[in-house]
């Protein structure tokens, strides 16, 4: 059998045995979602501020998702790498790619799988609210936030080659919470401007955003869509190939 | 006798020390040969060396005739190892590893039957659904040893496969490696002394990356005047001789 699809199975049953995957991948977006729609209800309509109305709100949860799955990448590519699990690998005929398959394809499901809950859960949420939501948008967003899942696994499998056990999670977190505040997941950063909204733009993060809230609008212009779509896909392909070889550099010098 | 593994002067230096120094090993297809020595003596890094986990800075070896450099991932095929610190997936059953190393190493159509083969072997069923970190240190270290096999290596190399374990689970691992040594070469490292004694059929004596010493228990014995391999060991390590 790939030996590629075999690790990959392995470190797809690895995380699914980790209570807290559950929690932070599944369990903690859709409890911000919900948060977010109560505070959403509780702003006077007179103040016109749209950023946790469901159908803006559901494509910055779906991002928002994609930075666990990053963390939960991170910590499972650096355990290994602390442990001699990863040593009898390097002792066995794998080769570096089937590594870097292995530990990026199970999570690229995982991101889908809870991109397909997090949009499950703000269906039920508009049906509360009265929000209109478009499924045909939610089912164009599914798919393009596929790049953004691959950026985000990717950044992970670097943090995890680069880092240790325990310091790969401290990063990730510092990501988690830049990345969600330039992503402009919790404000407008648009409507914002100055600063912040410049250096917003000068991150993967933001377009990501964009990305997603467009194709739930069905809003598939150049500036909104296919331009932010571009940028995640470019820094998707340059963070996968920078991971790919860190860890192939990684591997080389354990060999050494 | 063929010879499963030959080294030539082999040489590991990091930076400014020299782990292992102009070895010479020769080891017999199904044998069973120890590595003895104290910590840092150079026993591990000799056999990352072999099974293609380090390179050599210099000199060469041969496992089943292939250069570990220019062939590592020849040598891989037909290697198995067992490190020092026992390197299974903690949250997959016991069944789960080794179907997975079984996926790893051999066709799909010999998968299954290798892992019954091996849970058999190795006494595996009574927890073969159980987490591997839910077993005790002296069943994870058979595990460990169960994964590094069922690849059916011609090669295997043992890294202090009993270290921390209690007498009990120790003698059990000694029954095992014992069924094993019938069916494949086995290199085996250790600083137990009755371990070596038990087990191997020769035996190597590593002080300070070198070998300074190697033959059969009764050799040593009369090489070095000493009655039983402690006693043996000891004089050589102090340079009595």
């Amino acid at each position: 059998m790939n030996r590629a699809i075999v690790f990959a199975k392995r470190n797809l049953i690895e995380m699914s045995r980790d209570t807290l995957s559950y929690i932070f991948c599944a369990a903690f977006p859709i409890v911000m979602l919900v948060i977010m729609s109560l505070v959403n209800e509780s702003i006077p309509k007179q103040a016109n501020m749209t950023i946790f109305r469901i159908d803006n709100l559901a494509g910055g949860i779906a991002i928002f998702g994609q930075t666990f799955v990053m963390l939960f990448t991170a910590i499972g590519v650096a355990r290994d790498r602390n442990g001699s699990f990863l040593v009898r690998l390097y002792a066995s005929p794998m080769k570096g790619r089937d590594f870097a398959v292995g530990y990026i394809l199970p999570m690229l499901a995982v991101a889908i799988i809870q991109v397909v809950l997090a949009f499950g859960a703000s269906v039920i949420v508009s049906l509360v609210t009265g929000d209109e939501l478009k499924i045909l948008g939610l089912i164009a967003a599914t798919a393009a936030v596929l790049p953004s899942a691959m950026m985000f696994t990717a950044i992970g499998f670097l943090f995890g080659t680069l880092f240790n056990e325990k310091s790969a999670p401290g990063m990730c977190s510092v990501l988690i919470s830049i990345g969600s505040f330039v992503g402009g997941i919790w404000f407008d950063v648009d409507g914002t401007g100055g600063v912040i909204a410049d250096i917003s733009r000068w991150t993967p993060f933001y377009y990501a955003t964009k990305v997603a809230r467009s194709a739930i609008h069905l809003e598939f212009t150049a500036e909104n869509f296919l331009w932010p779509m571009a940028v995640v896909i470019i820094c998707a392909g340059l963070i996968t190939a920078l991971a790919c070889m860190a860890f192939s550099g990684k591997m080389r010098a354990d060999l050494a | 006798m063929a010879k499963a593994i030959i080294t030539d002067k082999l040489t590991k230096v990091f930076k400014d020390k020299t782990a292992v120094n102009a070895v010479d090993i020769s080891v017999e297809e199904n044998s069973l040969v120890a590595l003895l020595g104290v910590n840092g003596a150079g026993k591990t890094t000799t056999i990352r060396m072999l099974s293609g986990l380090s390179k050599p800075t210099s000199g060469k070896a041969t496992v089943m005739d292939l250069d570990v450099v220019s062939s590592a991932a020849q040598v891989k095929a037909l290697t198995g190892i067992s490190t020092q610190d026992t390197a299974v997936a903690q949250n997959l059953t016991v069944e789960e590893n080794l179907r997975f190393m079984a996926q790893i190493y051999l066709d799909k159509t010999e998968v299954n039957s290798a892992v019954e083969e091996i849970i058999s072997d190795f006494g595996l069923a009574q927890c073969r659904k159980k987490k591997a970190k839910l077993l005790s240190g002296g069943w994870q270290r058979r595990l460990s040893i169960a994964m590094a096999v069922i690849g059916k290596p011609r090669v295997l190399f043992l890294d202090e496969p009993t270290l921390g374990l209690d007498v009990l689970a120790r003698r059990e691992l000694w029954e095992e490696i014992e069924r094993l040594k019938k069916n494949m070469t086995i290199v085996l490292t250790t600083h137990y002394m009755e371990e070596a004694q038990e087990l191997a059929d020769y035996i190597y004596i590593m002080i300070d990356g070198s070998i300074a010493a190697s033959g059969t228990l009764d050799e040593l014995e009369k090489q070095s005047g000493r009655k039983g391999l402690e006693d043996v060991f000891v004089s050589i390590a102090r340079g009595e001789n």
